[in-house]
This record gives structure tokens, sequence and C-alpha cells, in this order.
């Protein structure tokens, strides 16, 4: 123990002054922290706002100074100078007049004002007074309680205000007295009179206004950014700039609970968002500095038209790009890049230039939407995301709200019609209780009708369901020839496919063809040999018919003419060209000939149809037994057995091409030129006939979901196998399975890196190649996201079973479909935005009227490749577009159909659809019924019912044509009307039927366009017209010649002041023209509609044979020659 | 060893007071110690020299001449106590400027967190729902909790060791409060915080919290070893045992008190020493389930349709 005792009593003799001093001032220091932190480290927006408005006010300093050269440039053209000695006429007369007015008026007002200030104070005092006396003598539970007392003051208060109580001072006479009456009629009166002023001066400075406006338009119309004043009023707003929160706050009106719906701050740091001026990150640089992140948080919203149909302040911000809208306090938060915030912001990737994952944005809203069409080029990741999701065939595993809906549909189709079958029978039942019931002798007669009119009902009832049921069949009739397939028939390979072939292909199908949409499945050779047994054995047995060879060389021509590469390739690598679907270079090694010549016949034919009811091919044993022919059709698809309907057709999209037999085998001959092997030279396949094998191929069938992309035998009815991907934008992360790269993950750790990754996926040489995938690179950071799953799922579907020890039936089981990084970005897109979103339904988008239509049509459009030919919206590709053999020739590529509705008849166009050889089913139908002169052949796609519709409307909607479509007839032609009508149809200044196709066949060898004969049920006369007067502003390129007519303009009509449109020939004119008032357009639309083919062939007659040069053409037709494409 | 994960752990603000209590409570037993020790010498000091405790007064040191015998409140306290408070304001301060709240996304009901932590103070709650149903982990003990600090001044008969530290004339009550308090209350909440991960899953600090971790642990009821399948052996032998436990250990903890704390006996009357031996005895029960629990894997001793110890 210290045995030292202090002098002084260590309790009060201590001083604590230092420790208080210290405390003191770090608790100061501390306050201090605390303000600062609340007022700038809390609220960074604060400095994004300072060194906004910093940088935009040098921006605006510079492009003021610019706008003021270009308003300077402007105002010394001599139109300007024009237009100001206007302006200086119109004051110069009216000055004087308007002087005078606006001395009158002075006058008036300064004698208002006096009247006014005195009359607002009495009108007031008469207000109370009035109120006093009105209430005065009232009580409210009693009424009025002295009514003589009332009465009185009632005229006392009429008696005041005669009296002469108020003095105006007017200037110049100080104190007239009035009475409150006269008051209030003096303060009406030079109120009136004030107004009379108004006009009139109005219409006296209405020159000099008028011309003072046109002045003003003429520099805002020629300035290409704002006028100096404008942007000097931009420059006052951030003068006095003070930093607040900006915020977007759109209210839920629709919900149960009133309240924000979006609350979006974004634009408190990003400020540039919606100037009117366009910002770019190097506008918005200090000179001399590198753009920095405040340089690119300023920016103008890249694409301005999006934000015109998303109004920024109904849609705010958050619901397109995600992000933590509410939140300020730093980037990360207000990104949504945190552990915490589920939709953190979709980025472009800045680092390669392309768009990222932003327009996953899209897909919250746009679910419906199979295609974006934006002028602008925004949508073309998500439209690539959603195409190759139907492409490779995911939806092949994976259900998808919207995709391949056909099978579904079918499914409950059948149930609903057993269902209302088993009620029928219910109801006979019922009936005949009730009946027996009815006729009871010890029941009063009104038990008796009671009993007799529920039998009655049930009777309409049965017969209701009866009516259901037939439109469900029909429904069903449908449906069948909807449903499709991704890969081919697999019941067909004993005719179809080389046996020895087989096993090499489901060993891994990029060995033998690198561009293929099969994917590869990592199968061992026990699993190849016994799914490739199971398929042979179970195949149809059926042989087809020997073809005679045919010439290759010609099948070649054919082959590049008749517009296969729109949807086949040749080639693999960078030699690859043509379409999106099979490639056929190796083709040869695999196919039997016979069977490749009735495919390309008819793609649709099948060996044997297909009875879902009976879940049975039927054969010609079927139908012998009830002795009727083998013959399934489109008019003969029932069931010989069930009388249900039948798959009669091939599932795949491939359509008819109406080849004859000759050049299908020519074609045929040709492809199996293709190829790099001899196909006897693959090794001996004997093993698939081994039937121990077939069981344990059954099992892996069903184990690798291969019925989902073929027809399988057995497997009919097998359902997807994948997991649904509707809403897995929205999974929370721990519902994704990272398995033992959950931790790498959370820490970055790319497992692409690992050389192991052989131990996978045997046939992985090179690891590089599958880190080579990821769209953005190799992670460089955490990549446990929704993202970071998605993109090495794509890459390596089998990376999460990567350190797990599995039985081959436990392997995850999703093959490699090889994609290459812009795929994998595309489709992570498309994944990423499909969510659950939380906005009402009002956001999503879909429509009900006429868009619904067109939402609907691009399902189909996309379902059968339509866009590989025809472009449908400006500026799309087509695959044809490319091909190098139309690159000269670009009038030999099918019509653009971006006006297609406009153009034709709704009922034409469905019938041109259901047969484009418009022979109505005839035999010769080997060519193209509107454009026999085209090589590229429309093909058959024998579309249900439900697509021709959809097809039609989407091409009526697209035009915003309205639907039914009325045709009106047009006015007949009087005889005069006849011949001037054929005088310009046969004028040799345009002569049509030098190019348009007349049915003669020497003649349309060099025809160039449709037959006029087709005009009056094919097109709309209101279409023909805008056509003939300008097809370039109609269809860019076309060889179809502007400017045949020039618009001589007529004086106009009271009231209306512009001149009116009066559309002559641009050529020299027979007399009988002379005095014709009407359009000569709608002349000869009238009479190209009323053309007969008699008519037609007499004009055609007396053309010259030899045609005339182009020459005669030049006189009067200024030939758009350069870029010309897409004849019409 | 995974250093990422035992960072990940210790810098999450929820576990900010968790670290500091490590250090806080090693400090402070040490400060009481240090004080309870001087006190001790120097009551041995006055006990062996009368006249120095005549004139002894304030604190460790004798009274001189020239001091006053008592001292005012203000300042003399509160002026070290008002210190106190700056300080304190100052660390709270700072603390919530560069501290915010652990706030998560919104919950979802369909997918709850793992681990599912309670907040820090309740985690020892938390800790005892491993070893006992949530009728007794949740209810019964904390009931128990509460009663024993709320009876200590009725069955404290010790007048000595008031007003300051020491050890020697309050050694009984000082390990029991040690005991419950530090050995049972605060080294729980470390086991909750930093020992249990996914799962609920026993993980040494330094193990990577893996959601995927499968151990292979069968626990069963002590009545399951013993082969007793009827529900109402179970009953009997559970309330056997249980009874057992505190009878035997009632003798055991008897014989001990007696001897070593024999004035506190003769000062306590049936009443008050049967409540302090109940209490005792089922805060000693704790340690002894966790290690049944822990080391030999039994579930629950006495199984009853009602409730499981």
């Amino acid at each position: 123990m210290a045995t030292q005792i202090p002098d002084d009593d260590p309790i009060t003799s201590k001083s604590y002054a230092l420790p208080y001093l210290i405390a003191s001032v770090v608790l100061i220091g501390t306050l201090l922290w605390a303000l600062w932190d609340e007022n700038y480290a809390q609220r960074p927006w604060k400095a994004y706002q300072d060194e906004f408005v910093h940088r935009y006010s040098a921006f605006l300093k510079t492009a003021v100074s610019q706008s003021g050269k270009d308003q300077d440039r402007l105002k010394n053209s001599a139109e300007y100078k024009q237009l100001e000695a206007d302006y200086n006429a119109a004051v110069a007369t009216g000055d004087a007049q308007v002087k005078q007015i606006k001395k009158e008026a002075a006058e008036v007002d300064a004698h208002l004002a006096a009247v006014q200030a005195v009359f607002t104070d009495a009108k007031a005092r008469m207000g109370a007074d009035t109120y006093s006396v009105e209430t005065g003598t009232f009580d409210q539970d009693n009424g009025r309680v002295d009514e003589k007392e009332h009465v009185k003051q009632v005229s006392d208060l009429n008696q005041d205000k005669q009296k002469p109580n108020y003095e105006v001072d007017y200037p110049g006479e100080k104190g007239k007295k009035y009475s409150y009456v006269q008051l209030e009629e003096k303060y009406n009166e030079l109120r009136l009179e004030k107004a009379d002023y108004v006009t009139r001066l109005a219409a006296a400075m209405k020159p000099q206004n008028e011309a003072k406006a046109k002045m003003d338009q003429y520099v805002t119309d020629r300035l290409t950014s704002l006028a100096p004043a404008q942007i000097q009023g931009i420059q006052q707003k951030y003068e006095s700039w003070y930093p607040q929160i900006r915020q977007v706050n759109v209210l839920d009106t629709t919900g149960p609970i009133p309240g924000s719906l979006i609350v979006d701050r974004c634009e408190s740091c990003h400020m540039g968002t919606r100037e009117p001026l366009t910002l770019t990150a190097a506008a918005m640089t200090p000179s001399g500095q590198k753009p920095d992140q405040y340089s690119r948080a300023f920016v103008s919203h890249p694409s301005p038209e999006l934000l015109q149909i998303h109004d920024p302040e109904r849609f705010g911000c958050s619901p397109c790009h995600n992000g933590n809208g509410r939140a300020t306090t730093s980037m990360e938060k207000a990104h949504g890049e945190y552990e915490h915030w589920l939709w953190p912001l979709y980025h472009t990737d800045r680092k390669r230039g392309n768009s990222g994952n932003i327009e996953a944005g899209c897909q919250t809203c746009h679910a419906s939407d199979m295609f974006l069409a934006t002028n602008s080029g925004v949508g073309a990741t998500i439209n690539e995301g959603k195409y190759m999701f139907q492409l490779r065939g995911c939806m092949g595993c994976h259900r998808y709200e919207g995709y391949d809906r056909e099978p579904e549909e079918l499914t409950a189709a059948t149930q609903t019609i057993r269902q209302l079958e088993a009620d029928i029978k219910d109801n006979t039942h019922q009936i005949e209780i009730l009946r027996k019931k009815a006729d009871d002798p010890n029941i009063s007669n009104q038990e008796a009708e009671h009993y007799n009119q529920l039998a009655e009902a049930l009777l309409i009832t049965n017969s209701k369901n009866a009516g259901q049921i037939e439109t469900l069949d029909l429904r069903s009739r449908s449906l069948l020839r909807d449903v499709k397939k991704i890969g081919p028939n697999l019941k067909e390979i004993r005719a179809k496919l080389n046996k020895n072939w087989i096993p090499v292909w489901i060993h891994k199908p990029t060995d033998f063809r690198p561009s293929t949409r099969m994917p590869n499945f990592r199968l061992n050779d026990d699993q190849v040999r016994s799914i490739a047994a199971y398929l042979w054995q179970t195949a149809i047995p059926d042989q087809v018919q020997h073809a005679p060879a045919g010439n290759a060389e010609h099948g070649r021509d054919l082959f590049m003419a008749r517009g296969c590469m729109a949807c086949h390739s040749v080639g693999e690598g960078s030699q690859m060209v043509g379409g999106p679907y099979a490639n056929l270079t190796r083709v040869g090694e695999k196919v039997s000939y016979d069977y490749l010549v009735r495919w390309i016949k008819n793609p649709r034919q099948r060996l044997r149809p297909y009875c879902p009811y009976e879940k049975k091919d039927i054969g010609p044993e079927d139908y012998a037994k009830k002795g009727l022919a083998y013959v399934f059709d489109a008019d003969h698809s029932k069931c010989p057995n069930d009388g249900h309907e039948l798959q009669w057709q091939q599932t795949t999209i491939m359509p008819i091409l109406r080849l004859s037999d000759q050049d299908a085998a020519d074609i045929a001959t040709f492809l199996m030129t293709e190829k790099t092997k001899d196909p006897a030279s693959y090794a001996d396949a004997s093993f698939m006939d081994d039937p121990k094998l077939k069981e344990t191929g059954k099992t892996w069938i069903r184990q690798f979901g291969c019925a989902g992309c073929h027809e399988i035998s057995g497997f009919e009815d097998e359902g997807r196998i994948g997991t649904e991907l509707t809403v897995e934008g929205s999974k929370p992360i721990e519902r994704l399975d990272f398995a033992l790269l959950t931790i790498p993950a959370q820490r970055g750790v790319e497992p692409f890196k690992d050389p192991g990754l052989k131990q996978l996926d045997a046939s992985i040489t090179d690891s590089n190649i599958i880190l080579s995938r990821l769209p953005e690179g190799p992670a460089a950071g955490d990549w446990y996201t929704l993202k970071g799953f998605f993109e090495h799922k794509l890459a390596m579907p089998n990376i999460y079973d990567k350190g797990k020890i599995k039985g081959d039936m436990e392997k995850l089981r999703m093959p490699d479909p090889h994609l290459n990084p812009e795929q994998i970005r595309a489709l992570v897109t498309f994944l990423l935005g499909s969510q659950e979103t939380s906005l009402p339904d009002q956001y999503q988008y879909k429509p009900q009227d006429y868009r619904h239509d067109i939402q609907e049509g691009w399902w189909v459009v996309q379902k059968y490749g339509c866009m590989n030919c025809h472009q449908f919206t400006p500026g799309q590709k087509t695959v044809l577009m490319d091909l190098p053999q139309y690159k000269d020739s670009p009038e030999k590529l099918p019509p653009k159909l971006l006006t297609e509705g406009a153009r034709v008849d709704p009922d034409w166009l469905l019938k041109f659809l259901n047969d484009p050889s418009l022979t109505g089913g005839k035999a010769d139908n080997n060519r193209n019924g509107v454009r026999p002169y085209l090589d590229v052949r429309m093909p058959t796609f024998n579309l249900s019912p439900e697509e021709l519709r959809k097809l039609v409307r989407f091409f009526q909607a697209m035009s915003r044509q309205p639907m039914p479509y009325i045709p009106q007839k047009p006015d007949v032609l009087t005889a005069k009307e006849v011949e001037m009508g054929r005088s310009l149809f046969s004028s040799q200044a345009a002569p049509c039927l030098k190019c348009h196709a007349t049915g003669d066949a020497a003649h349309d060898k060099t025809a160039t366009a449709p037959n006029f004969l087709l005009a009056k049920e094919r097109l709309k006369p209101g279409w023909a017209e805008r056509w003939i007067i300008d097809p370039q502003s109609i269809s860019p390129g076309t060889a179809m010649p502007s400017g045949l007519f020039r618009d001589e303009k007529l004086p106009p009509v009271p009231p209306n002041t512009e001149p009116r449109d009066h559309w002559v020939f641009n050529g020299p004119l027979p007399p009988s023209f002379a005095g014709y008032t009407d359009d000569q357009t709608k002349l000869l639309v009238r009479y190209i509609f009323q053309l007969t083919p008699e008519e037609q062939r007499a004009v055609s007659s007396r053309m010259p044979k030899a045609a005339p040069a182009a020459g005669a053409k030049s006189s009067a037709v200024k030939r758009q020659a350069a870029g010309s494409s897409g004849a019409r | 060893m995974d250093w990422r994960q035992l960072w990940e752990v210790a810098s999450t603000p929820d576990n900010i007071p968790i670290v500091a209590l490590l250090p806080l409570v090693i400090f402070f037993t040490w400060l009481a110690w240090k004080q309870a020790s001087a006190n001790d010498e120097l009551v041995a000091q006055l006990e062996g020299d009368p006249k120095l405790a005549q004139t002894h007064h304030r604190k460790t040191f004798p009274l001189k001449p020239g001091w006053s015998k008592e001292v005012h409140v203000w300042p003399f306290l509160l002026r070290v106590e008002f210190l106190a408070a700056i300080i304190v304001t100052i660390i709270l301060m700072v603390w919530s400027i560069t501290l915010n709240a652990p706030l998560e996304e919104p919950a979802n009901p369909n997918l709850t967190m793992n681990p599912a932590k309670a907040p820090w103070y309740f985690l020892g709650l938390q800790e005892m729902l491993v070893y006992f149903d949530p009728w007794i982990a949740g209810v019964v003990m904390p009931t128990f909790i509460i009663i024993g600090l709320m009876v200590i001044p009725y069955i404290d008969t010790n007048p000595l060791g008031s007003g300051y530290y020491t050890w020697k004339q309050r050694k009984f009550a000082i390990s029991t409060f040690f005991f419950g308090f530090v050995v049972l209350w605060v080294s729980m909440i470390i086991i909750g915080t930093f020992i249990r991960g996914p799962g609920w899953m026993w993980f040494w600090p330094g193990q990577t919290w893996d959601h995927n971790r499968l151990v292979y642990a069968v626990n069963r009821d002590l009545p399951d070893i013993f082969s007793i399948t009827s529900n109402w052996a179970k009953i009997l032998f559970g309330a056997i045992v249980v009874g057992g436990y505190y009878a035997l250990g009632g003798l055991v903890v008897h014989s001990i008190f007696k001897r070593s704390n024999p004035k506190d006996y003769r000062r306590m009357s049936f009443v008050q020493y049967s409540t302090m031996m109940f209490l005792f005895l089922t805060m000693m029960g704790l340690p002894i389930k966790i290690l049944l629990r822990l080391a030999l894997n039994i579930k629950y001793v006495w199984v009853t349709p009602w409730f499981n110890i």
C-alpha cells in the first residue's frame, strides 16, 4: 500500500482544468464535424450542384457568344433586313394611332385607379355591414326573431348606399362625391372603357406585332441551338442557384394507400439530364482537363426521344434505370450498388462502348413486346436478347410468359373440351331425371312446371357447351398448326440420316458444325451410345420414295437465287454467310438424298401423322382399317381412329417453297455435294441396334430434356425441364445456386481463370475460350449478383458444379449453348429485365388499341423469320441485303414492308399470306403471286387462321389503318376519262407497262414491277396515288421513278389562304386534257383500278416492241438511280 | 485462417458494441479488481492498527489535519461526473457520425436471413434457445434472471462491502455474479456474435461462414439413451434426474457454503437460504446443459409434452 500521504487533500486540491480543456476542445471539434457531416458529407449532391453550376455557367458563356454570333449573322442577312424593314414600315404606319390610343388609355387608367382605391374599401365595408344586418336579428335556432327591426335595418342600409359618402380624388379634380351605388356604376363603366382601349390597341398594333413575330421566327428557325435570350434566361436561373434537392415525385392515385409511387432524386446530381441544350461529357469538362466523374454525371440524356415517350414527370428515372431513387447520401447508395438494395443500377459498358445491360429496364414494362422498334436504335440489345431466347431454343427447356404458348394452350383446350363433354353428359342425365319428376302425377302443376323449366335451362346450357366445344376444336386445329419445335423431328431419322453420323453429332455438335444452334451436352460415350440407340430404335421405319438425281449446277443457282440463304447459312467461321437457322455446310455427310429431295419439296410433309389423343403415330394400316386413303394434310386432318385433330405437318418453321420436283432434286443434289468427307467413312455404329441400350437411352433423353426441342417417340407430352424464367430477374440472389462458388463470387474470384475447368467439361481444350465469352471480361470484383450469375452460367452452364462431387444424374443439366459475348450480354440484359415490377399495372405496356395488334404481330414475324427477307422498320437490316449476290442488284431483293398496311387491302393480304402464289391451290404454283419477276421466292407458310389474322392486323396497325377496312368504290370513268387515263398510262414519257408485268410471258421476262390487274383487289387507292406522286418517300431506293407528276398550285378558295394542290402529269399531254381541273394522279389511279385484262392487252400491244431506251423515259422522269433498291 | 471472414464479422456495424465489449469488460474487471485488492489491503491494515482506524476516513488515505471530513457534491463530485458526461457525449457523437444504422432491405417473409440474429444484447437469450425449448429458454429462464436480480437485496445478508470495492468481504457474492455475468452472459453473447454462422452452426473464429456447409450431428434425448420409450416413464425419469440434480447439487453446495461462509449462513433465514440455493443451482444448470449438449450430444434431459429441459 502506498504509504506516501499527500499534503493537500487530493479531492479538493486536484485541478481538472486540463482534462476539461481537452474534453471541451474535442467536443467542439466533434460538434463542428457533426455540422459539416450534416451539411456536406451526408449531402454529396451539394458538391455536384456547385460543380454543375460552375461548369454549366462556363459552358453557357461560350454557348451564348456562339449563339449571339449566329444570331448576328442571321440578322445581317438580306431576308432578315427585309423583315426588319417590313416591321419598321408597319411601326411607322400605325405609330400615330397607337400613340393616340395609349394616351387616352393612360387617362382612363388614372381614373380607374382613383376610383378603384375608394371602391375596394367601400365594397369591403358594405359587405361587412350587409352581413351584420343579415345576421343581427337572426338566431341560429329560432330563425328571424325581430322582423320589424330587421326591416328597419335593411331600409337603413339601402339609404346609406344612396348617400354621397365617398370622395374620389381624380388627377386634376379633387374630392368628387359619390354614393356607393354611383361609385359602383362609375367603376364598372371605367373598366369597360379600359377593355375597349385594350382591344383597340391590339388591333392597331397587330401589323407590327406580326412583323416582329416573323422576324423572331426567322431567327429561331435558323438557329441550331437556343437563342441568346433563352440562354441568358438559363444563365440567370443558375446565377442565383441555391443547392436544393431536385426530385420527381409521382403520386400513386390508384393504389389502396395514397402515397408516393416514385420518388427519384437522381437529378439532384445529374442536373444536365433535361437541360434544353445538349451537354456532352467533353462540354462539361473544364478546358485542359480530362473528363472526370462530374463531367460524366452532367451530360444530357442520350436519347431525348425516349424521354418524350416516357415523360420523367410521370415515369421518374428508376423504373427504367433501377437504383435507389430516394437515396442521396452517396453515389453507391443512390445507384443502389450495395448489398441491401435489390435493384442496382443497370450500366452501359463504357469500357467497351456498348450499351451494357441498360436496356434491361425496357423489359420490365415491355415484356409483352417481342420487338421494340425505335428510330434511334435503342432497344437493339434487348431485342437481340429476346430473339436469342427463341432462336437458340432456350424456351424448349425454360418457360417464359409469351414464348411458345401453343403447347400449353393446346393442353388447356383439350382439358376444357373433356370437361365440357363430361358436363354435357351429366346434364343429359339430369334432364332425364327432371323430366321424370315432372311427369309424376302426384305433384302440383306449379312444381311440374318448375322441373320442366330447370330441364329446359340445362338443355340450353348443353347447347352452349356444344358451341364452345366446336370453337375449342377449331382453336386446337389452329394451335396444332402453330406448334413449332426448334430442332428437327427425330422420329424420322431412319429415313433421313446417315446412321453412323448420329453418335458423332450427339457427342459434340459443335465439332461437326461450329455454328449450330444445338448446344453441347457434355455427354460421355455411354450416354451418346444409349441416346443414339433409343432414337434409332424408336424412329419410324418407313422409307421415302427414291428420287432421281438432279443437276448440281442448276441446284446451286437455285439455292442462291430462291432465297434459301435468308434462313440458312453456308461456310464456317469467318467464311459463314447467310441466315440464322441451320448451316448447310456439311449437310451432304449426314442426310439421305431421297429424304432431302422430299424435304426441299415440302418440309411440312411428315412420314406419319401423329394423333395427340391416342399418343401414337398413325400409319397406313390405321387408314386401311377404316377404308380411307392414306392422305393427311390441311384438308384431311382428322384421325381415322378417333376423329380428333392430327398433327399432320412437321413442326418446323421451314416453309414450302413451291418448287418443281426437278428443282427440288437439283437443289438436293447440290446440297449433297456440301461435304468435307465421305459419309461412308464414319465409324460403324451398329451398336445402335442393341435393344439393351434403349432403356438407358430413354433415361438420358428424359434427363437432358431432348424433347424440349425435338419430336421424339415416347416423349410427345414431355414438359419443360428447366426453371421458369419469366421473373428470373427478381429472384433473390440467395435462390440462385452458386454452390461452392458463393464465397469466391463474393470475393471477386474468377473461376474461369482456373485451368481445372477440364474436369467439368472434358471437351474444353483452352479455358481462355470460356473466359473470352464473358461480356465484360474476367470478374474484376464481387460478382455475387444476378448479372454475374447469369453471365457465368451462360458462358459455362455447369460452372456451378465446380468442386462438387456428383453422380451423372445429379450434375447440372443445362448444355453449353456456345454463345459469344455479345449474345450473352443480350440474354443477360433480357434476364435482368425479367422482373416483377412494383409499379402499378398501368405502367406495363399492354395497350388495347392498334398497338396491341403490333405487339402480337411481332411475335409471329420473329417466329417465322420474316425479317430475314423483308424490311419492317426503317434502317432494319435483312439477311439477304448483306449477301454478295444482292449487293449490286438491290432490285432483286424482296419488297420492303414499311407501309404495307397502308398499301394493301387487308382481305387481299390475308389471301396472299395464305397462298403467296395466288393460284388458288392450282398445281402450277412454282412462282410468286405478285412479283413473278423476282427470283427470291415468297414461300407458303401454312399459317393458321389465328396467325394469319395476327399478321394482317399487324400490318394494318403498323400503318395506323382502321380495321375493318371498307374499300371505296372508285367513280366509274367516263369514256373521255378512259381515253385520257389511257394516254397517261401509255405515255411515251412514262410507259408504265415497260416495267410492270402484264401476264405475257415474253414481256414479263424483263418486267420488274407487279401486274396492274392485281391493283384493284390488292391496293388502297389513296396509297396508290401517294405512291405515283412520290414513291421515293414511301420506299426509299425503289426503282419506281419519282417526279412523274408535278404540283401546279391553284389559287386558294376563300376562306382558306393556302393554295390548293393540283397534280399534273410531268410530260407532254394530249389536247383532250385541256380544261381538265381534277388531279391527273387521281385519274390515273381510277384508270388503273378499273383496268381490264383486255384494256391492258390492247395498250400493251400498242407499245413499241423494241422497248425504247432509257432516254425516252428520262425526258420526263428524273430517275433516282443511285442507291435504288427494293423493286416495287 | 480466413482473416477476411473474421474482419467481416467484427466490422459489421451491428457487432461494434460487442467488439468494444471485449476490452471494456476486461478493463473494468481489472479496474474493479485493482481497487478491491487495494481496499482489502487497507482493511487488513486498519484491522491491525485500531488507532489509525479511528482517524481513517475517505478512501485509501488516512485523514490528515486540515483536510475537511466531508466534501460537497458540488463541485467535487459533479465536476468529475460532468467531465465523464462530456466524454460520453463525444463518444456517442463520433459513433453516430461514423457508423450508420445497419438497415437492410425490406423484410421478405418468403426469404428470411441466415443466420437471423437477435440484437446483440439478446444474443445470450438466443444462444439459450439452442439448449432448451423456447418455453424454458425464452420465458422461464429470463424470468428467473429478473427475479434473481430483484431478490438480491433480500437474500444478501452480508452487511460488509457496501460502497467500495472489495473481494475478501464478499467472496461468494462477487464470484457468483462474476460467473453469471461474465462467464455465462457475456460469453454467450460472444458465441452468438462470432461463433454462430449460417444455419446457427458452430464456426470457430477464422472459419469461413459457408452457407453450403453440412455437418453430421445427432442429438438424442437422455431417456432415449436409456431406451425409455413410454411418455410417462420419460416424464418420470426426467423429473428424477432433474430433481436429483437439485437435491445432490444442493447438498454439495450446502456443505461448501456452510464451511466457507459460516457467518452468512448463520444470518440467513430458511426462505432466504432456499431461494438463494434454488437460483444458484438453476444458474449452474445452464453451463451443465451446455456441456451436455456440446460434448455429449444430449438434446433434452427431461422430456414432457409441455416443456423440455
